[in-house]
């Protein structure tokens, strides 16, 4: 078993979400064992733009979950959802 | 990539161990995929080792190396191309859990390459994966036997491990008539790219060439509307802002929608899409829009939008055909996990357990079974503790899948048979 990157788009609770400080609360945010390489970002409209952060968890984890639970807790996000997963 | 030619995802399943990883390897470096550098570093250092030739298993590596540094870490860079279409790879990871996200996620394999080693034959998880992939909708399947040089290439074997795999096609009722059987060495390359001296009993198509004859994905432009909701914003100078991705069908401005099970609706007016204004959208298409007469709180993540004249189904009952992947005991009527389905997620109970199916035959192997457990398959009735829309597989597969979830795992999948409307 190795690892598995996800990419995980994260909707702002509004436009107005300053995206560089929920990009430093995430990552700050992240469970054990996960690491975030890079973030894209994607307009969706209406001055919307999501997040996403591509996330390194280990496969043997349990998968996405985790992270998932913690970023939906984070200030300012309004939704998480996996977009894509793949085995590194 | 350029647009000239259709696209298609491609899982790659199989047992862990049966050459998965080392067969989309292959397929990259055979259509010239594998980035430049690491060809180019690969000969550096094959030539200051003073060995020539090429090692596959180094490039792999490589790649496997580049990508958790973080150089292609892109997930969607597992691509290639064939004459007639670029293929995406979806790679299953191992992991059950990222079952849930198979399902509910964005990348739906199209079609797949079943991996199955040669030397191994079918293995349990080659039977989960082949299961899962009945439930996920796939249409066609390749199967590559891998591994042929670890048989000696032998014709004997490559027949063994076929016989074995459409036993196992046929328990799940896969249309076996339209399979291809190819034996390849991802490894040695046979019969990936082209025929392979090793195999000359063999006849049939190279791997590549099965690829570009698959039949081409038809996006699901002629289904209703479906388009389950994501979240609901309130922007100021528009209004209420759903947002979320077309999953099957149009959306075009001046449509009438309703949204299922809030049950309201009304006329879309604007659709943005990369924040620019369409006209229209189309099957994977993101999209914010606004609607007249719909405020923030009228609609709710997990509604499905859809035409006011054919609105999303609304389940009082559903039936559903489910395979346990694992639970610590027994599933019993009444249980009441959480089921996965698009942007859903709504406990439901379990109602009764109406057939266990013989995993083995294919075949209802009781009718009304006390309980059922970890690898069986079964179909049951469910009843939605609260308000939620989903639609018989038949007919709308992409909104027919769920994941069931408990104790922080994915302890089953499933796809939806019928609904009892509301």
């Amino acid at each position: 078993m190795g690892k598995v990157a996800a990419a995980i788009k994260v909707m702002p609770q509004s436009p107005e979400v300053d995206l560089d400080e929920l990009q430093d609360r995430l990552e700050a945010s992240l469970p054990e064992g996960a690491k975030i390489q890079g973030f894209d970002r994607d307009d969706v409209a209406f001055g919307l733009v999501a997040l996403i952060p591509t996330v390194v968890v280990p496969d043997e984890a349990g998968g996405t979950e985790a992270v998932e639970d913690t970023f939906v807790d984070v200030e300012g996000v309004e939704s998480v959802s996996v977009e894509d997963v793949g085995r590194l | 990539m350029s647009e000239d030619k259709p696209h298609q995802n491609l899982a790659v399943i199989g047992h862990v161990d049966h050459g998965k990883s080392t067969l989309v390897g292959r397929l990259l470096y055979e259509t010239e995929n594998v980035p430049e550098h690491v060809i180019e570093q690969h000969k550096e250092e094959a030539e200051e080792k003073g060995k020539g030739g090429f090692e596959f298993a180094y490039v792999m590596d490589n790649l496997a190396e580049e990508r958790e540094r973080g150089v292609t870490i892109d997930i969607a860079h597992q691509e290639f191309d064939t004459d007639e279409y670029y293929f995406t790879i979806v790679d299953c990871p191992g992991h059950r859990d990222f079952v849930k996200n198979m399902i509910t996620g964005a990348s739906q394999a199209d079609n797949a390459v079943l991996v199955v080693a040669a030397d191994d034959g079918v293995q349990p998880q080659t039977q989960e994966h082949v299961f899962l992939a009945r439930t996920l909708g796939i249409d066609e399947m390749i199967i590559a036997v891998n591994k042929m040089d670890l048989v000696d290439y032998e014709q004997g074997r490559f027949e063994e491990t076929k016989d074995e795999v459409g036993d196992l096609l046929n328990q799940v009722r896969f249309d076996t008539d339209s399979v291809k059987y190819i034996p390849v060495s991802a490894f040695e390359g046979d019969n990936i790219a082209e025929v392979s001296e090793n195999t000359s009993w063999f006849d049939g198509e190279t791997l590549l060439e099965a690829l570009n004859a698959l039949p081409e994905p038809e996006p699901p432009t002629d289904a209703p509307l479906r388009l389950p909701i994501q979240d609901v914003y309130t922007i100021s100078g528009i209004g209420t802002v759903p947002v979320g991705r077309v999953e099957t069908g149009l959306l075009n401005t001046g449509d009438n929608v309703s949204f299922q099970p809030s049950d309201v609706g009304g006329e879309v007016k604007t659709i943005e899409m990369h924040h620019e204004e369409v006209p229209q959208a189309e099957p994977g298409d993101n999209v914010g829009f606004n609607v007249r007469g719909i405020g923030k709180d009228d609609i709710r993540r997990g509604d499905v939008c859809g035409p006011a004249d054919d609105p999303p189904s609304v389940a009082e009952t559903f039936q559903a055909q489910v395979v346990v992947m694992q639970h610590p005991s027994v599933i019993t009527a009444g249980y009441t996990p959480v089921f996965h389905a698009h942007t859903s997620q709504v406990a439901c109970t379990i109602e009764s357990i109406d057939k266990k199916i013989d995993s083995s035959t294919g075949e209802v192997a009781e009718e009304n079974p006390d309980f059922i457990q970890s690898g069986d398959a079964a179909v049951v009735t469910v009843r939605p503790q609260k308000p939620l829309s989903i639609e018989p597989s038949s007919e709308i597969p992409e909104l027919g899948s769920f994941a069931i979830r408990d104790m922080g795992q994915t302890i089953a999948a499933g796809k939806v048979l019928s609904v009892n409307e509301r």
